[in-house]
């Protein structure tokens, strides 16, 4: 979060001490506003509204819930401090997004100060129950401002709201918004500059022993700390009825007080054993007489959505829509990004072959190109995928359909233990799992989450599909099977080999380590709205910066130690004649260039590019990352690879296609690709050292095996490694996922070479 | 003396085993105390009017409406709620 420079140093002490920022004075610290409110009432809108691009994206220290938080200038010219919070549906966490949203607006999250004013921003079209959330946050005791959103289609619907009587009755001021057409906006800034004395407590109708209970915690709690600023009762209550493991809240209060809560707890479970329910129940009585006094619906209900819902989510219609919005998602993320894919690698290539020149032959020159400048071009080939993706997924979402969606595939994905909101990410990890990773963002059970981030992976991504067409090509025969062909069925096996292990995999996380209890599978389906494109575009410039920025240093990082294993120790024995002969060659082109013989310039040229070919080739096998595969070619010669792939499969971690390529610089035709014939051709009558066949067809569908399982993708660790906020869970995936596929490879080329087809 | 016809349809029934359509007002909510809490929070409270309106396509999960909100549930949890329908 960025904060005024004249503060950092308070920032930066303990949360403990943060405190201290409380009590200073008005004038030298800004307003902080955070804004609450259920997943569907337009927050984000209006977020993106009032902040305009004034906004950064982190994430709370510890967690995967981000933080959103933005800066707002005011009519008076004063700056506020916005926080958008997560959409919660109440102050009851049940869900690591809803205990931070408890732990803000309560003032103990760390590195969060106690907000001065709480924005609720609640939707006028189903008020009934967003009002519930509305209830909890007035007993808290900080001043609240309610804004009314989606006035319009309020309007639109015959629904007429008297803000007034709710205000009156609420005890905070109501301000009726729009915030996808910017009405309502001015008030609500104006309300954010006053200051706003706290709601009145109400009186709720709770049995005796349950408010007897809660004063009895009321009483030890300290007076001083944080939760001083709050109302002792509502704490109280909190505290008796927030039971998660470990409870951040529990932890804020000292143990005197925990012991009395646990004794409260234990005696309401003997005496009232659904003491629980009293709060929604006694909630929802004082919300209905609410809704009947302050609205009125002056038209009958129109039903736009329902007639849209019986189309998009009908018996036959709602899948095949679904499945044919799928292909033009996958189709479009494919096709619109592949040729930008292309145009930055040739920008890359043409960056280095521009700036090669210039350097000397030797370290710099291959540390710029290969290094540097190829590992930048790594991270920026992904940005095109994750944008289309990101925009696709957004519409989705604000139009209100990805719910339709998740609704739809819900069945499907229960099979394997997860729900319908896994469907779209791990579809999109079919194309390349990074973004699909990004994707699961949508996925709000932890649990399920980290799931389908581990199994994503498992979705052949399109990286892989060089390395298919290479080994097909080159040990597959072209029969026919019946109707099929023979490549053709290798090719469709892998990917179902994939699924197979996909759901494997989950089967098995769910029932270790990512063991719990079932989790409620409650989803809202929105009505549908139009999306603005303005938030549209921000989540995209979001997603594709975060991933820039967090996932593109570990991939750069990466980048340059695979290249420098890949080049060092240079083999000066072999490898400085043959620089030699290369400035020579290139020495003479530039010459025959400049006496205007294009002949002969373009042979040199050729030449050079041999050269330049043997040089890498004889640098890689002598290099560590030679030497590695030389290392571990004990341990991968049951699975059918020699140290050569070993080399390759140690490099292809920088990206899966890199395999081909690290095979053609191995074979000494460095910029041969899967459809090179010389390189299919090396490949078949590659010999090993005792002079029979290195290679067969049945190591070429072990090694494809070990493909489709292997986790050989630097960037995917990087993005898991953002996405989960640690480093545990990539390195729990490669360990897995590289396990999985060494004895999947074996099992393949062991059993094949026993049934004779070795 | 015997009840009218009318008061034996109104015999409490799972949420999960209604007709697509029909509506039916909540009687009572069962269940692990966490799941039941939840629920409760979202509305499913004793004397709350409820409809379902459709089944996905697969059969399961099954689309409610509640105080003005749709809600997607998996007939497994919705069977968790006892409704006397209309």
């Amino acid at each position: 979060m960025s904060i005024p420079s004249e503060l950092a140093e308070v920032e930066s002490k303990p949360a403990g001490s943060a405190r201290v920022r409380d009590l200073l004075p008005q004038q030298s610290r800004r307003k902080l506003v955070a804004i609450a409110g259920g997943p569907n009432c337009g927050k984000s809108t209006l977020f993106n509204k009032l902040t305009g691009l004034r906004q950064k994206v982190a994430n709370y220290p510890g967690v995967t819930v981000e933080k959103k938080g933005g800066l707002c200038a005011l009519r008076s010219g004063r700056v506020v401090e916005l926080l958008d919070l997560p959409g919660t549906y109440s102050l009851r966490p049940g869900s690591p997004d809803e205990v931070v949203v408890r732990d803000v607006l309560l003032g103990v999250q760390a590195d969060t100060p106690l907000p001065d004013l709480t924005l609720l921003v609640l939707d006028a079209t189903c008020l009934d129950r967003q009002l519930y959330l509305c209830m909890q946050l007035m007993e808290i005791g900080r001043p609240v401002v309610v804004a009314l959103n989606m006035m319009d289609t309020a309007r639109d619907e015959g629904l007429d709201i008297d803000a007034g009587l709710l205000s009156r009755a609420l005890g905070a001021p109501v301000v009726p918004i729009s915030a996808r057409t910017g009405s309502g906006i001015a008030q609500l800034r104006d309300a954010m500059d006053r200051e706003i004395p706290p709601p009145r407590p109400v009186t709720r109708l709770l049995p005796e022993p349950l408010r007897d209970g809660a004063e009895r915690v009321a009483r030890v709690l300290p007076l001083a700390g944080p939760l001083a600023a709050l109302s002792r009762f509502h704490v109280a209550m909190a505290l008796l009825l927030d039971e998660g493991e470990d409870d951040s809240l529990i932890r804020a209060v000292p143990i005197p007080a925990r012991r009395e809560v646990m004794s409260v707890r234990a005696e309401l479970d003997a005496g009232i054993p659904e003491w629980r329910s009293h709060e929604p129940i006694g909630h929802y009585h004082a919300i209905e007489e609410l809704i009947r006094k302050a609205t009125l619906r002056v038209k009958p209900e129109v039903s736009l959505r329902e007639r849209i819902d019986r189309v998009l989510t009908h018996r036959v219609l709602g899948p095949l829509i679904f499945v044919l919005l799928m292909a033009v998602v996958f189709q479009s993320v494919f096709m619109w990004a592949t040729p930008i894919m292309n145009a930055i690698d040739s920008g890359v290539s043409a960056l280095g072959r521009f700036i090669a020149p210039a350097l000397p032959v030797g370290p710099i020159r291959s540390l710029v190109v290969d290094g540097v400048i190829a590992g930048v071009g790594a991270v920026v080939t992904f940005v095109p995928q994750i944008a289309i993706l990101f925009l696709f997924i957004s519409l989705m979402e604000d139009s209100g359909y990805l719910a339709r969606g998740a609704f739809i595939m819900d069945r499907l994905m229960r099979g394997v233990g997860l729900s319908g909101r896994a469907f779209i990410p791990l579809l999109s990890s079919f194309a390349c799992a990074i973004p699909g990773i990004m994707a699961t963002r949508t996925i709000d059970n932890r649990r399920d989450r980290l799931t389908t981030i581990l199994i994503a992976p498992f979705m052949s991504c399109s990286a892989r599909l060089p390395v298919y067409a290479l080994l097909i090509g080159a040990f597959i025969p072209n029969r026919s099977v019946g109707f099929l062909s023979l490549p053709g069925l290798v090719l469709f096996s892998l990917y179902v080999l994939g699924i197979l292990a996909a759901v494997l995999v989950a089967w098995a996380l769910k029932r270790t380590a990512l063991r719990g209890s079932r989790p409620l599978y409650v989803m809202e389906l929105p009505p549908y709205r139009v999306p603005s494109w303005r938030s549209v575009l921000i989540t995209v410039r979001d997603r594709a910066g975060l991933f820039v920025q967090k996932a593109g240093t570990v991939i750069l990082a990466v980048s340059i130690v695979l290249w420098f294993l890949a080049s060092y120790p240079r083999n000066s024995g072999q490898v400085r004649p043959l620089e030699k002969r290369l400035e020579a060659v290139e020495d003479g082109a530039a010459q025959a260039k400049a006496r205007g013989s294009v002949a002969e310039a373009s042979a040199k040229r050729t030449e050079a590019t041999q050269l330049e070919n043997e040089i890498a080739g004889v640098s890689l096998r002598d290099s560590f990352a030679g030497r590695a595969g030389r290392l571990i070619e004990p341990a991968i010669a049951p699975l059918g690879f020699d140290w050569k792939i070993g080399i390759a499969l140690l490099s292809s971690f920088a990206a899966r296609e890199v395999m081909v390529s690290t095979m053609a610089t191995v074979y000494n035709l460095g910029d041969a690709d899967q459809t090179s014939v010389s390189l299919r051709e090396k490949l078949r009558h590659a010999e090993n050292p005792s002079g029979g066949k290195a290679y067969s067809p049945l190591m070429a569908v072990s090694l494809m095996v070990f493909f489709v399982l292997a986790c050989q993708c630097m960037s995917t660790v990087a993005v898991v490694r953002r996405e989960t906020n640690s480093w545990r869970w990539p390195i729990f995936m490669v360990v897995m996922m590289n396990a999985l596929a060494w004895i999947a490879s074996f099992a393949v080329y062991q059993g094949g070479k026993l049934m004779g087809l070795g | 003396m015997t009840p009218p016809r009318g008061r034996a349809d109104r015999s409490t029934r799972k949420l999960g085993e209604l007709k697509p359509g029909s509506r039916a007002i909540v009687r009572r909510v069962s269940g692990e105390p966490g799941l039941l809490r939840r629920l409760m929070e979202l509305g499913f409270v004793p004397g709350t009017p409820i409809t379902l309106v459709r089944r996905a396509p697969m059969g399961d999960p099954i689309e409610l409406r509640l105080r003005g909100t749709h809600f997607s549930i998996r007939t497994s949890e919705a069977d968790r709620i006892d409704v006397d329908p209309f």
